[in-house]
């Protein structure tokens, strides 16, 4: 084999080395994080909360900036969504270990005539005893869920269940300086709902 | 000699990385219309008296213009706007993604549900692709004020004044555009022409494609 055709052959390998590092390590780290929700890039800060909380407090969104705070409108009669998602998000925290210390789970009650503060605190420790819940007068959650994108309204129900309320059964993630980030769909699942907040976390 | 080479290789990929990325940056190969904030949820009646919500519309595109019954000269532009667009949207390959219009009446106490029928068939809206819904007058108030912050109040005379103001929104219940009417130049074809793009990226929102659009949003490539 001539000289020649040495170093071309060489110069090949070299090339294809880089290109497979960079399509391999450099490309993936300039890639923009895939989530899997809906990003959303408002500079105006995520509409503000103020709720009656656990044991007579006042909670506040303003109350958590440092922290990622997910927010989920649900109630505690629900059959099945909010179980879920609750229970997805319990999930979640176990997944990212430590770092759930800097997020707050909240699910604001879209039946603010059943969801007393007290009921909300029981329903939520059940989850996970880091999430609250919040409640309010029903003009004052009316304006929250609607500024959120959430729609509820009551519906039939059984007997046992009492009256049902459907509702928008998205996640939302507000980052640590108070903006809305990113909506997660119901169909989400507690892995990727990690993997989200890991991110934010960072 | 080797490894000085080597680090000149790095260095003309690395190069060639950020000019890449300066490249799109600056010639913004993609376009996108911006993620501006969450479109309002809401539960309204429409002109047949049938409960209409924000999620009888999730995954559909829609454009919103907010208005009342009573509106004559003042709403001209808006209504002939709407009707462009209505006429004009089939220029733009939406693929799989339907295109609604929605129309919100503020004022609820005249706009019955009988005059909400008339406007429609005024405006040859068929209850399905165009639709006219008010709703409570406090409800309305976070949909339209909070929500859609679009701006109106009654009059002492009984007439409204307001923002003559367009929205649009996608499938994700994301607000992509707002429009302020302009009285020299209808806002028809600039949402077209935001209709074109926003279908675009959704034809390509999965895959290498995505990425390529999200890039585009991170670098605020927008029209």
């Amino acid at each position: 084999m001539s000289k020649t055709i040495k170093i071309i052959l060489a110069s090949l390998a070299g090339v294809i080395a880089v290109a497979a590092i960079v399509w391999f390590f450099v490309l993936p780290s300039l890639a923009p994080y895939n989530f899997h929700g809906q990003v959303i890039q408002s500079n105006q800060a995520a509409p503000s909360i103020e709720l009656d909380g656990p044991d007579g407090s006042t909670v506040r969104l303003s109350d958590y900036e440092g922290k990622v705070v997910v927010l989920y409108f649900g109630y505690t009669y629900c059959p099945d969504v909010c179980p879920i998602t609750l229970s997805k998000l319990d999930r979640a925290m176990d997944i990212i270990g430590d770092k759930a210390e800097d997020v707050q789970v909240i699910m604001v009650s879209v039946d603010p005539e059943r969801d007393t503060p007290e009921i909300l605190e029981e329903y939520m420790a059940h989850f996970n005893p880091s999430f609250i819940g919040v409640t309010g007068d029903t003009n004052t959650i009316d304006r929250i869920a609607t500024t959120y994108g959430v729609y509820y309204e009551a519906a039939e129900g059984s007997d046992a269940t009492g009256y049902l309320v459907n509702h928008t059964a998205t996640v939302m993630i507000v980052d640590k300086d108070g903006y809305l980030k990113l909506v997660l769909p119901f169909e989400g699942t507690a892995e990727e709902m990690a993997a989200d907040l890991n991110h934010f976390l960072r | 000699m080797n490894s000085r080479k080597l680090i000149w290789g790095l260095g003309v990929v690395g190069a060639l990385l950020v000019l890449g990325v300066m490249a799109f940056a600056i010639f913004e190969p993609i376009q996108v219309l911006p993620r501006i904030r969450l479109s309002p949820g809401y539960l309204l009646a429409d002109q047949q008296g049938e409960s209409f919500t924000s999620e009888d519309v999730r995954g559909d595109i829609v454009l919103y213009t907010f208005r009342y019954s009573g509106c004559e000269e003042a709403c001209d532009g808006l209504d002939q706007t709407m009707l462009d667009v209505r006429d004009r949207f089939g220029e733009v390959d939406l693929g799989d993604t339907d295109f609604r219009l929605v129309t919100i009446s503020f004022d609820p106490e005249t706009d019955t549900t009988e005059v909400l029928t008339a406007e429609a068939d005024k405006f040859g809206a068929d209850g399905l692709q165009w639709r006219f819904a008010t709703g409570e007058e406090q409800h309305l108030a976070n949909v339209v004020k909070a929500g859609f912050r679009v701006w109106y109040e009654e009059q002492d005379d009984g007439s409204y004044a307001f923002d003559p103001t367009l929205i649009l929104v996608d499938g994700w219940g994301v607000i992509r555009g707002e429009y302020e009417y302009q009285t020299l130049k209808s806002d028809s074809d600039k949402i077209i022409h935001h209709l074109d793009i926003l279908a675009e990226e959704i034809r390509n929102a999965t895959g290498a494609a995505g990425l390529a659009y999200e890039a585009a949003h991170l670098f605020l490539c927008y029209p």
